[in-house]
């Protein structure tokens, strides 16, 4: 789904592509989360990395982008490195440059990233501690506001938006989506949804996103972005978050 | 070899199995022998395996005690008798151990207060239970008792009790008791495989004595107890049914004289009324209801409408706290109470002192567990038990008739064991594992003794080791994933934390998810979390007898406002009541066959006969007056009846059974849907699967989303008013139900339910894939349930033979629904066994109310569902009136 000359979501992925940098950019992919919940007691199959790795090599293939940045939240742990995030990370960042070609790896710092540096030995990858100023790009995790006053769009993962909506039986179906909207001032917001396998997401229409992404305590009102789903190998558009919430 | 004894000893051939000083003390305490203690006395002594049924209050427990006291009382003689555990005794209560414990020692402080006992070694009694404090638990270990009263949670810790397992060596006896509580659930299943273990480390079997009440098939259940020797043989075992011998006089009570027509209101309050009639004339009764809601709203109306004190009326139910039980228990005994109300948890052989009458309020489900449930009343077990069920509606009072009459004519239901199931498996392998290092042939001959494993494949097996053994993630996460490790043919123990996570987590009981509901900041209550997932903002539901909004949820919690409905917009998906057992199914479609030929010829479609029925007048004719007076059933329950049949056939012409299926397709005007109303009198495990392979099938047809409405007597698919279905179809529907792999169907339809997501996190923490504690940290439900959806996604990836993935499909369809007798039904319907018949219907015909209400069945709203009731009724009053003209 092409937002505007220069952006495009990749079609039912959670990646979104920006041409001028020939970018790929996703979120809070939590690598390492079975290795930490088998360290609570829980026993939770890898699939992650394995379901990232083909996400990416789809979106790589469909785009042809050189560059992947991811905007906060690589791993999973807040207050160390587990060793299974340290495995994980360096497969995810080698498989990127020797199997996609991708030969521009960009992490934005996320609330979960504490310790990044630790991972540096031996893998190339640039890393922002707050935000990251590309083009006319602003990019940061968004657990606090940017600094900067910079960039005419911003673009933040930490909420894991997506929207919970019944059937005609009263079944509930949750969606992941990205929500995209102006901000006051003309600029644009793109909140990227997790592309972690297990993170189902917050539902914007019932929760309270300000709680969570303080960018929509005073800054934006939710309600005026658009969400946009993430379907089976398509992105559906479904209106405004105030119209949803309005059914 | 499994065996009746049929023939009792006589009084001096079981009295000279007993020690003389306890058979001195028994004839002196005792008028006579109870029909159990005339086998077991003997049996026992000869230290055969043995099952004895028999009801509550005929000394069963004794008769098995009298027989291990009289054995241990020898060896003090002897000067044998040590400190150590000859008899184990398990119960799945809590509360029955302290009873048993008080009971043992009444006998005991007896015969050791005879001079023929001075100076000698006193037989003790321990209990040990999760709620035995530890400087009791060290004593133990220090000077075991010679009889533990135990459950069966608790042995299994023992057997990975280092120590304490040193005091099991001299095992003679393990004594089962309630065993029908036990043979059909995984806490059986759990202790099957804790007997097996125990033998194994014994390297030689102990005396098996199996106690319960009615139990069925017998056979089956003395499988269980004993397991099985080698390959093919099970262990010897002797069966003494003395199911029989209490003497019972119950009946069925109609609350009013037409329950079909008459109001909401006198229906009530004639309930009431009976209700009262009955505890007045006792000095206490015992009143069950099914479900705890329905026990609280009992208890509320009597001591509203009847001015009943506290002091006079209480409840005693599963939800509320031990120490309020126990009080209400004390009560009972000493005759303090005029009444109490329980949903099941007086059904147990717990002491509650005398009762005089029980009283079912609407259908037990079962003829077994409405004779267990009389059997808990009269002074002692010569007394005559006295039993009555009161109905509440029409075909609560078919079910409850037949179910009666079928009890009187000695038919019972059977009971089902969950077989081979890997979750509870998997716990005991991990226990297994921290004895000792096993051989997995080994370990595998060992399992498969057990009843519940006797057929369980050796690569579900070894599916379970790898699983244990973290093989289902890469060679470098085994260390953080495995509690076993497995090679070469071998496994045993991994991991600093495994024993502790075994403490922590063993046993086969759910923890329950409850969602705090509150309004504004005030708490209201808990409602169950798969309630939750259907809920949609702007829904109303009932809690607390009130009606409620649902606006949102965050996490655990659920945030509602008052409303001023009428009724609520969603209904209680999951039903607190006990499905219908199969058996009694089949005796209603029976019933149905023979009474609604015998009606038929008493009623013509005509104008003079409705509106005789219309009037009330409408008498049976003698066939059918026959078939009535044979059944323990009460006037208004025999007028009741014969109307309820007599409208059915006037307005649809066919009585549906066992042997012929009624297909309704008819239309809800009010509501704006259509109904195919499938008439499958085969209880809930049954149409739940029928009905969710015929909604799959219809869906692929319309392309539509079906809702699907079921009951025991049948089920119904709906759709929206625009999708039109012709007659047809419907044979078409069936064609392709006879011909489908209902199998593969229902494992496709069941995984996009919520209730897979919850079964399969049940037996995740069951297998211990998911914890409830770890490293002695609690963790919540809550956290537990962290996405159980996408957590089953990530299991799908590794397959479906996976074992806990395996495990949860298997619960789904052969415990939780009937997948066995729903192919058996397809297979005859196919074969023509089972007839079906099609009609068309402007409005659902009689038969049908009861379960096109169940949607709006919540038990607390009693009173609207009947108004919806009366309305489809009118219509079909209506309905029948315009054809008779």
């Amino acid at each position: 789904m092409r937002l505007d000359k220069d952006l495009e979501i990749v079609d039912g992925l959670p990646f979104l592509y920006v041409k001028s940098l020939d970018a790929l950019v996703c979120s809070d992919v939590h690598l390492g989360y079975e290795g930490v919940m088998a360290g609570k007691g829980v026993f939770v199959p890898k699939v992650n990395l394995k379901r990232i790795k083909e996400m990416t090599k789809k979106a790589v293939l469909l785009t042809g982008a050189k560059t992947m940045i991811v905007d906060g939240d690589i791993k999973n742990e807040f207050s160390e490195v587990h060793i299974e995030e340290f495995n994980e990370f360096r497969e995810f960042m080698r498989y990127l440059a020797e199997d996609l070609h991708v030969t521009r790896a960009v992490l934005v710092k996320g609330n979960h990233d504490n310790f990044i540096e630790r991972l540096k030995p031996g893998v190339k990858f640039e890393s922002f501690s707050e935000e990251a100023l590309l083009g006319r790009y602003l990019f940061f995790h968004g657990d606090e506001l940017p600094a900067s006053k910079k960039g005419s769009v911003l673009i933040m993962g930490h909420l894991h938006p997506s929207i919970a909506i019944y059937d005609k039986l009263g079944v509930k179906e949750k969606l992941r989506c990205f929500l995209y909207g102006k901000l006051p001032k003309g600029r644009e917001l793109i909140v990227l949804p997790a592309a972690n396998y297990f993170a189902e997401g917050v539902d914007t229409l019932r929760e309270d996103c300000g709680e969570i992404a303080p960018i929509f305590k005073d800054f934006a009102d939710v309600g005026d972005m658009r969400a946009l789903c993430i379907g089976e190998g398509e992105t559906l558009d479904f209106g405004t978050i105030r119209e949803l919430r309005s059914i | 070899m499994i065996d009746y004894y049929k023939k009792p000893f006589t009084a001096e051939e079981s009295l000279s199995a007993l020690n003389p000083v306890l058979r001195a003390w028994f004839e002196k305490k005792y008028k006579g022998l109870t029909p159990p203690q005339r086998y077991s006395f003997r049996l026992i002594k000869e230290e055969k395996n043995l099952l004895i049924t028999a009801p509550t209050g005929s000394g069963k427990t004794f008769s098995a005690f009298m027989s291990i006291l009289s054995s241990l009382f020898g060896m003090a003689q002897d000067g044998t008798l040590e400190d150590k555990i000859y008899c184990i005794y398990i119960s799945p209560l809590k509360a029955l151990n302290n009873d048993i414990y008080k009971n043992l020692n009444v006998p005991l402080d007896d015969v050791y207060s005879t001079p023929k006992a001075e100076g000698l070694k006193r037989i003790s009694v321990g209990v040990r239970t999760g709620d035995t404090p530890q400087s009791e638990r060290q004593k133990q270990l220090r000077t075991p008792p010679n009889i533990l009263v135990t459950t069966p949670e608790t042995l299994a810790i023992i057997l990975n009790s280092p120590r304490f397992i040193e005091n099991l060596k001299d095992i003679k006896y393990v004594v089962i008791d309630e065993l029908h509580e036990l043979a059909n659930n995984k806490r059986g299943v759990h202790l099957s495989l804790s007997l097996e273990r125990l033998t194994e480390y014994l390297e030689r079997d102990f005396v098996r004595i199996g106690l319960g009440a009615t139990l069925y098939p017998l056979e089956e259940a003395a499988k269980f107890l004993v397991g099985y020797k080698n390959e093919k043989e099970e262990r010897d075992c002797y069966i003494v049914d003395a199911t029989w011998d209490k003497k019972m006089d119950y009946q069925v009570m109609c609350p009013v004289k037409d329950i079909i027509n008459a109001s909401n209101d006198q229906i009530d309050k004639e309930i009431y009324k009976t209700l009262n009639s009955v505890i007045k004339k006792n000095e206490t009764t015992l009143i069950f209801t099914n479900t705890r809601s329905g026990t609280e709203r009992t208890v509320f109306n009597l001591t509203r409408r009847f001015r009943y004190g506290e002091e006079s009326v209480a409840a005693h139910h599963g939800s509320l706290s031990r120490e309020s039980r126990l009080e209400v228990e004390e009560l009972l005994k000493k005759g303090k109470l005029k009444c109490v109300v329980s949903s099941t948890s007086l059904e147990l052989g717990i002491d509650i002192g005398t009762i005089d009458d029980v009283v079912q309020l609407g259908s037990p489900k079962s003829m077994t567990r409405a004779i267990q449930r009389i059997g808990r009343s009269g002074h002692s077990f010569n007394d005559v038990a006295r039993g009555q069920i009161i109905v509440i509606n029409r075909d609560d009072l078919v079910e409850c008739s037949v179910m009666l009459y079928e009890a009187k004519r000695r038919h019972l239901d059977s009971f089902t064991t969950p077989m081979n199931a890997l979750d509870v498996l998997s716990q005991h392998i991990v226990g297994m594992s921290l004895n000792k290092k096993w051989k997995i042939d080994h370990a595998y001959e060992t399992v498969r003794k057990a009843y519940p494993y006797h057929g369980l494949d050796r690569k579900d097996f070894d599916r379970t080791i790898n699983y244990l053994a973290g093989a289902y993630v890469g060679l470098e996460s085994r260390r953080v994933y495995g509690k076993i490790w497995a090679e070469e043919g071998e496994f045993g123990r991994r991991g600093r934390f495994t024993k502790l996570i075994y403490y922590l987590n063993l046993g086969t009981i759910p923890d329950t998810v409850s969602v705090q509901v509150y309004e504004k900041s005030r708490w209201i209550g808990g409602i169950q979390e798969e309630f939750l997932a259907r809920l949609k903002p702007g829904d109303i539901f009932v809690l607390g007898g009130r009606l409620y909004r649902f606006d949102y949820s965050k996490g655990m919690n659920c945030y509602v406002s008052r409303a001023d409905a009428r009724m609520p917009t969603i209904p209680p998906w999951f039903s607190e009541q006990l499905p219908l057992t199969y058996e009694l199914a089949i005796d209603i479609g029976n019933f149905r066959e023979r009474f609604g030929e015998a009606v038929r010829r008493s009623v013509k479609n005509s104008k003079s006969v409705f509106s005789m029925l219309k009037k009330n007048r409408l008498e049976p004719n003698e066939d059918a007056k026959r078939i009535l007076d044979e059944m323990p059933i009460d006037a208004n329950a025999k007028h009741s009846i014969f109307q309820y049949f007599a409208e059915q056939l006037l307005f649809a012409g066919i009585i549906p059974n066992d042997r012929l299926i009624l297909i309704e397709k008819t239309a809800d005007k009010e509501k704006k849907r259509n109904m195919i109303i499938f008439h499958t009198l085969y209880g809930r495990r049954v149409n739940d699967a029928l009905s969710r392979v015929l909604a799959v099938l219809l869906g692929d047809i319309h392309e539509t989303d079906i809702g699907v409405a079921i009951n025991d007597n049948g089920f119904m698919l709906v759709t929206e008013s625009d999708v039109k279905i012709k007659k047809d179809e419907i044979n078409e529907l069936v064609q392709e139900l006879v011909s489908a792999d209902i199998a593969a169907m229902l494992r496709d339809n069941v995984r996009r339910t919520e209730m897979l997501k919850r079964r399969f996190r049940q037996c995740a923490a069951r297998a211990f894939m998911i914890l409830r504690n770890y490293k002695g940290r609690q963790i919540s439900v809550n956290r537990q349930q962290v996405n159980s959806g996408m957590l089953l996604g990530s299991v799908e990836e590794i397959g479906r033979d996976f074992p806990v993935l395996k495990e949860t499909y298997r619960e789904v369809l052969e415990d939780v629904m009937d997948l066995k007798r729903t192919k058996e039904i397809i297979a005859r319907i196919k074969k023509g066994e089972i007839d079906y018949r099609v009609i068309e219907t402007s409005a659902p015909s009689p038969f049908s109310h009861v379960l096109i209400t169940f949607g709006e069945a919540d038990v607390v709203m009693m009173k609207d569902r009947r108004k919806r009731l009366r309305e489809l009724h009118k219509q079909v009053l209506d309905q029948i009136k315009r054809y008779s003209r």
